[in-house]
């Protein structure tokens, strides 16, 4: 594949090898939703999915390359979900206008939690916004008269482009697919870029980040605030594809979670990690509901569980880095060791730029 | 007359609170451990003891007796078969994984039990006594009392034993412990037995207070942290000092601005405190945490 390791070689082999892969996957992703046109069950998973990776590259952007570990990146999912459903609602604002809005406001957010939690270390950070995003919960159930409380909204549907509703999910796929797109791209860009080297410094060593001269505050107040402007964007899309918002969903310590459980799946750190991770929940969760064909709620949060436990205990690096490894090690090596062995040897690959 | 009510009642189910917030720290403290599984298992022990009173009618405050002992193993168990194993990482990991069970349990619970609120009507416990115009809810009075005979205990076995002194001792300087001979692994199962144990007994003491239901944790768990923040991550005293304290604003705030938004003055109190002091009102600075 491509192995970039000079300045010089990187321009070069940026513009040829990638250029067929990059083609190529571009017209897999234009052709996909005239390819699933008739089954409008699994383009729906496929949507979901987007959705939820476009969510999880978000908080990736600050957990995985900032070290961040937000609790409560649902704070931001709800503001934009609420944001652009109530000035749709209430004021019949466009939602696309609503989705910016929502996604300054979701900054503003995230820059005041940036600036009052920088001092906190370790879980505190974590503990304080899992606080921050049951306040809005507790504000949005109590706040009748605007949010209709734990009632909940429904998005009037009204097809039109102004009113991002369609008839088809084809249009909903492709705005999909560009939100998804924006962390993903902004991951790649962290990863050559001056900014994205300052804060993966910090992530690995503060004190020495600090000690080399980076404002470490303004590296992490500045990733805090993209992180939850595009949060809040999926949250807009969610409103408007699920067209029912309610408090205990959106502002919920399992949104949050999810976020984190779908990065860790794919890896952490990794531009294709939340997107990735985002297909095998949303994937496992499509098949589960084919097998169960009931109500068992129950039996889809647990796999979660299981599977944050399993993979942060087992494959902490995510399953990117373990399948790459897999295949690599070449296939006849099947041992059952394998598992642990390949999750160890990451570890030290893991260099600066946290590898992948 | 009425704050002095406000202040009984608040201090009444502050003692409750300490009691569960005592386990969640001395976890913290020994382990550097944010147990998220700790609402859960104040959940299944209620449920435990929900189902001795129901299927073998064994009274609350004798089938604490059961719950306990049941509660200390479950946490042993937890903590060599998964918690252990995410300790060597790092916060981060622990954080998960124990968020990660915490979602298991109370969606197992769902499926086992179903979402039902389920209370036991306790004849002699329910009664409520009357001095005046001050009424005080016999249940409450009694857990406050048992929690705090159990909080004398473990203080006790904290300070006398040789196995307290060695709790003590890793939570203040693991490496140093460790040279003194004692065995962490054995520390930390005792430990995390004991945090969760001291959860039963919360649990078996509000079984006949609230009903329980399979997401009755959540909410106890951001109390407990707000508890435990309050009074310093990692200090047992400051727990109690922070369970009362946290117990009263809650029935204050409950009085005065309704119950639907007494969580959010303790998560306001919480932020703010997390803001000027993370350490807590009586919490030393963890080398670990606070930088």
């Amino acid at each position: 594949m491509m192995n970039v390791t000079t300045e010089g070689n990187k321009r070069r082999s940026a513009i040829l090898t990638p250029t067929v892969g990059v083609g190529s996957a571009a017209l897999f992703l234009i052709a996909l939703p005239f390819l699933l046109q008739n089954q409008l069950y699994y383009l729906d998973t496929v949507i979901l999915a987007l959705l939820w990776g476009a969510a999880a590259g978000a908080w990736n952007l600050a957990g995985g390359y900032g070290g961040l570990l937000s609790l409560g990146h649902a704070a931001f999912f709800g503001i934009g979900a609420y944001t652009s459903t109530l000035l749709f609602v209430r004021l019949g604002i466009s939602p696309w206008l609503g989705m910016l809005v929502g996604a300054v406001l979701a900054a503003i957010l995230g820059w005041l939690i940036g600036i009052i939690t920088l001092r906190m270390k370790g879980p505190f950070f974590g503990l304080a916004t899992i606080a921050i995003a049951e306040v809005l919960m507790i504000v949005a159930v109590n706040w009748t008269e605007v949010t209709q409380g734990s009632q909940g909204i429904t998005v009037p549907y009204k097809p039109g482009f102004a009113n991002m509703a369609f008839d088809s999910k084809i249009p909903y796929y492709f705005i999909a697919l560009v939100i998804c797109l924006i962390p993903f791209l902004l991951a790649r860009w962290l990863k050559q870029s001056k900014f994205g080297y300052e804060l993966m410094a910090i992530r690995d060593n503060e004190a020495a980040a600090q000690a080399l001269g980076i404002h470490t505050v303004r590296v992490k107040v500045g990733i805090l605030v993209i992180s939850s402007a595009i949060t809040a964007v999926a949250g807009t899309f969610y409103a408007q594809y699920v067209t029912v918002i309610e408090p205990y969903h959106e502002f919920s310590f399992n949104v949050s979670i999810q976020m984190v459980l779908m990065t860790m799946i794919g890896g952490l750190g990794m531009a294709l990690g939340p997107v990735f991770g985002s297909f095998v929940v949303t994937g496992l969760d499509t098949l589960m509901r084919d097998l169960l064909q009931g109500t068992q709620g129950g039996v889809h949060a647990m796999m979660y569980g299981t599977l944050l436990v399993l993979v942060v205990l087992f494959v902490p690096e995510g399953m990117i880095p373990w399948l790459k490894e897999r295949f690599r090690s070449g296939k006849g090596g099947r041992s059952h060791g394998s598992v642990v062995d390949s999750g160890a040897s990451d570890q030290t690959f893991r260099g600066p730029d946290g590898g992948g | 007359m009425i704050f002095l009510q406000l202040l009984i009642s608040g201090i009444l189910i502050g003692g409750v609170y300490a009691l569960i917030s005592l386990g969640l720290t001395l976890i913290f403290g020994v382990m550097r451990i944010v147990n998220f599984v700790h609402g859960d298992m104040l959940m299944v022990a209620m449920y435990f003891s929900y189902w001795f009173y129901t299927l073998y009618s064994v009274d609350n405050y004798i089938g604490l007796f059961l719950v306990v002992p049941a509660l200390g193993l479950l946490g042993a168990l937890m903590y060599r078969f998964v918690i252990r194993h995410a300790i060597r990482r790092s916060h981060e990991a622990s954080i998960l994984v124990t968020i990660g069970l915490s979602i298991v349990i109370q969606n197992a619970a769902l499926l086992l039990w179903s979402a039902d609120y389920r209370s036991i009507h306790n004849e002699w416990a329910t009664r409520s006594l009357q001095w005046g115009d001050l009424r005080i809810s016999s249940p409450l009075l009694i857990a406050f009392i048992v929690a705090l005979v159990v909080t004398g205990i473990l203080f006790a076995f904290l300070h006398r034993t040789y196995l307290g002194k060695a709790i003590r001792a890793a939570s203040m300087d693991r490496f140093a412990a460790v040279l003194m001979g004692v065995h962490p692994q054995r520390i930390f199962t005792l430990s995390f037995a004991i945090g969760i144990a001291l959860v039963g007994v919360a649990g078996a003491l509000l079984s006949s207070v609230f009903a329980v239901h399979p997401t009755l944790g959540t909410q106890f768990l951001l109390v407990s942290f707000v508890v435990v923040v309050l009074g310093g991550l990692g200090s047992l005293r400051g727990a109690i000092l922070g369970g009362l304290l946290i117990g009263v604003v809650e029935t204050t705030s409950a009085y005065f601005i309704g119950s639907s938004m007494k969580q959010l003055v303790y998560l306001l109190l919480f932020i703010v405190i997390l803001i000027v002091k993370p350490a807590g009102l009586f919490g030393k600075r963890i080398p670990e945490v606070n930088q």
